[in-house]
């Protein structure tokens, strides 16, 4: 027996209640049945009925919201379904709660690793559950304990070693080796090899096989279709919060499944404006910075300019380096044909940029504050004779705004957390209606709305075009920014890898430069 | 309280609260003078309501002081230090025969240097601002106490320390100090942009730098309204005691913390106003000065104002956490 699965029996209780369910080798583990989720009217996932077998490699893919999130938070009892059965070991489940999915033998291991940093490998790898002695924690057993499960799995890595001192990748390990100990029978990995190194990986993927091989259920979450390959018995693909099919390895191929995970009915809420495209507004040369590297494009009055990339590819820094709030290392920026330097985000409102950034809830609004003065928060001193500030106008612009945007809120000083994430992004556009720009910037304006606002949405796009200015959109939703741009570029790792015009390349071509195969 | 929950879901919830939770304090503060004017005749007394008055005022001008920064999610720890030292220096400065308006424009703008170092911590040194303003509070008595040599400084200018005791249309002169702070502060805070710029920066600093807002210099000058309020308050102090003494206004920070907590502050930043920690101030005074009258053990009056923290702020949550 291998000190992995020594500990892992460690507890009579967690022994006992795996036995009472257990399910033979290649039998239907956990069934979801009309599984589905809804926010407020969102469905973030549509009724999806998917098995899991016991002792397989499950891959799931999907783009960018297609629902996968979604269903990791179902299946670990962070969220609570809205209609559909789950059926674990034939029995049904209520997966109500984190503690009722740990102690059925689902674990889950996450992009970003959740632990803490100051205390040592070992301390990480039994937290929550150390060994005991007389009410004193027995350090040093542990750390043997720990030292002997990392050998076993032919991971290098010190047991006493702070966490921290560790890169990201080696934490990764150590995660997934403290959900291994853990008596799991059902263990989900979201994107486990975004911060890994080749050799991490190929480490990884060695504990996983024997994982399954132990008759653990993995199911692997991944952008990167070389690993869904090389690693998984079946895949399941995700579109829209809908689960498009099922199929084995086997018997398909990257173009069924890429085919399978973008939306091909190109629908009407992607109304693209014929606007003439005039003189450049913005030229980046060779621009780099935190995140970016060597990026040089063009926005011209009257066109919608597309960045698409994976999340972390560094589209949402660089909109942040033109807007002056993180530092340009080199490269130039041109101005409607003058060099500037722009090294505040003052600097670049001064010029006519307008940055509506990625997170709502973290960068784009007070959430605690009024709508009203959210809208006006760019323009008080517009607002202001001297010190004070005109109280008239400062109502009747924001009431302009909301009007104008259709925010649907019974006044102007409710507050903007009560808001739904369409009304919020809504917010967020009219502060920069209301201060005016030539160049707008948009980091991943639908995020989280509805289809009703992301149309209302697309058609202000079509109204600044008109006025003359230029738009940077910045979306991980492939359709979106395919429809709507006028020029497309691709960024993978902090680089703009591809450009093209207007619908000049497949989904499929653009999906495989940004993912990079 | 089924009045409070109509009141918040009609249209406009925040003015509402606001106002509501005015109208709360000055009714307990009400309350409360009209039960000590019930229970002892020694309070409804000229005399007790100017001291009353002259009590409450110094702490009044302090937490007015301290809901700038706390609005901004901050904290200044340094307050009561500041008095006690800035009550050194107009000492100091008189003692020098330095002429009064000399002295007291060097000792607020020794406040503005100040609260303009609480700045530089923050922004350029990247300290909390609890960390900053506790060091700050232990070193500032400590250059008080070498200044003063660990004794205290006394002023003999008659003009100077007769102010305290002035009283103008009836009313002490340190409550229309707390009327001259209070009408630029309400200005300040609730109809110029400056006020807006401090609730945003407090309810999310990354998206006012965003929006354009000077973070940094919006946190400057809350640190910088904060000691100048303080060094004001030093001037006060030094006028009613007669002597410049670094270890007086011990606590006066907690006191100052407690009257814009009570006046519904909130620690979590984005939230407060300017008549809240006046009130808050005044209950404050209201409950010691009643404690006295009624021979309350100063030891109780210690344990009654931290019960009355818990009680006052635990009602304000209450409410908040209905009206979501």
């Amino acid at each position: 027996m291998s000190s992995l699965e020594e500990l892992s029996h460690r507890h009579d209780d967690q022994a006992k209640l795996a036995e009472s369910d257990t399910v033979a080798r290649g039998a239907p583990i956990l069934e979801l049945r009309g599984l589905q989720k809804k926010y407020g009217l969102v469905e973030a996932l549509k009724p999806a009925t998917v098995t899991f077998l016991a002792g397989e490699i499950h891959a799931i893919v999907g783009e960018n919201g297609a629902g996968k999130s979604t269903l990791i938070k179902l299946l670990t009892g962070v969220i609570r379904r809205t209609a559909g059965e789950v059926f674990w070991c034939g029995k049904p489940v209520q997966l109500a709660t984190p503690n009722e999915a740990i102690s059925r033998g689902i674990n889950a291991v996450h992009q970003e690793v959740v632990l803490c940093a100051h205390l040592s490998v070992a301390a990480n790898m039994f937290l929550g559950d150390e060994m005991n002695r007389y009410g004193l924690m027995r350090k040093g057993a542990m750390e043997k304990a720990a030292q002997a499960v990392l050998d076993d799995l032919g991971f290098q890595l010190p047991a006493a070693a702070p966490l921290g001192s560790l890169t990201i990748g080696q934490q990764q390990l150590v995660a997934t080796a403290k959900a291994a100990m853990r008596g799991i029978r059902f263990l989900i990995f979201d994107e486990p090899t975004a911060y890994l190194t080749r050799q991490e990986s190929a480490q990884l993927f060695r504990l996983i096989r024997r994982l399954r091989d132990q008759g653990v259920t993995i199911v692997y979450i991944s952008h990167r279709m070389e690993e869904v390959f090389e690693l998984a018995d079946r895949v399941s693909v995700l579109r829209d919060g809908t689960h498009v099919g099922t199929r084995l390895i086997g018997e398909t191929n990257e173009a069924e499944l890429i085919a399978l995970m973008i939306n091909r009915t190109i629908e009407q809420i992607y109304h693209k404006e014929k606007v003439a495209i005039g003189k450049p507004i913005v030229e980046t040369k060779g621009l780099s910075g935190p995140g970016f590297e060597d990026v040089s494009l063009t926005v011209r009055s009257g066109e919608i300019v597309g960045l698409y990339g994976l999340i972390g590819a560094g589209r949402s820094e660089f909109a942040l380096g033109l807007y002056g709030r993180q530092p340009v290392k080199s490269g130039e920026i041109l101005w409607e044909g003058r060099k500037v330097e722009i090294s505040n985000e003052r600097e670049a409102m001064a010029l006519g940029i307008a940055l509506a950034p990625e997170s709502r809830r973290d960068q784009g609004l007070c959430l605690n504050l009024s709508i009203g003065l959210n809208i006006n928060l760019p323009i008080f001193r517009r607002l202001s004779s001297g010190l004070v500030i005109r109280k008239g106008d400062e109502a009747e612009n924001a009431e302009r705004q909301i009007r104008d945007l259709r925010i649907k809120t019974p006044s102007r000083s409710v507050l903007a957390s009560a808001m739904s994430g369409g009304n919020q992004q809504k917010i967020v556009i009219g502060k920069w209606l209301s201060h005016g720009a030539k160049l707008f910037i948009f980091d991943e304006p639908t995020v989280g709305v509805d289809v009703g606002t992301k149309a209302e949405i697309y058609r202000l796009f079509g109204e600044l075009l008109k006025r003359g200015a230029g738009i940077i959109l910045i979306s991980s939703y492939l359709p979106e920014v395919y429809e709507l741009s006028d020029r497309l570029h691709v960024f993978r790792g902090g680089r703009l890898v591809a450009s093209h015009d207007h619908r000049a390349a497949t989904h499929e071509d653009v999906l495989t430069q940004a993912i990079g195969i | 309280m089924s009045v409070d929950t109509t009141t918040e879901s009609a249209p406009a919830p925040k003015r509402g609260r606001n106002i509501l939770l005015g109208l709360t304090l000055f009714g307990l503060l009400a309350a409360l003078w009209l039960a000590l004017g019930l229970s002892t005749n020694a309070f409804w007394t000229p005399g007790n309501i100017s001291n009353l008055l002259r009590q409450g005022a110094m702490t009044a001008i302090l937490a007015v002081g301290q809901t700038f920064v706390i609005i901004t999610a901050g904290i200044d720890l340094s307050v009561g230090a500041i008095v006690g030292f800035t009550s050194v220096i107009v000492a100091w400065l008189l003692q020098a025969g330095v002429p009064l308006w000399a002295a007291i424009i060097l000792t607020l703008l020794m406040g503005v240097a100040i609260g303009a170092f609480h700045g530089f911590g923050i922004v350029r040194m990247g300290l909390p601002p609890f960390i900053i303003t506790l060091a700050t509070l232990t070193s500032l008595r400590g250059i008080g106490l070498l200044i003063t040599n660990g004794s205290t400084i006394s002023i003999n200018h008659e003009g100077f320390t007769n102010f305290s005791r002035m009283d103008f249309l009836g009313v002490p002169s340190l409550f229309w100090m707390v009327i001259l702070v209070a009408i630029p502060a309400f200005v300040f805070l609730h109809l110029s942009r400056f006020g807006r710029y401090l609730f945003a920066v407090g309810s999310n600093s990354e998206a006012a730098r965003l929006s354009g807002v000077n973070v940094n210099r919006t946190i400057y000058l809350a640190y910088i309204l904060s000691a100048t309020c303080a060094a004001f308050v030093g001037l006060l102090l030094a006028s009613r005691i007669g002597i410049g003494n670094a270890t007086q206004a011990e606590g006066w920070e907690l006191q100052a913390i407690a009257s814009s907590v009570i006046g519904g502050t909130s620690l979590f930043g984005a939230v407060g106003s300017v008549h809240g920690p006046l009130l808050g101030a005044f209950i404050l005074a209201t409950i010691n000065n009643g404690a006295n009258l009624l021979n309350v053990n100063s030891f109780w009056q210690r344990i009654i104002t931290g019960l009355l923290i818990i009680v006052i702020v635990y009602f304000d949550q209450l409410r908040r956490r209905g009206s979501r």
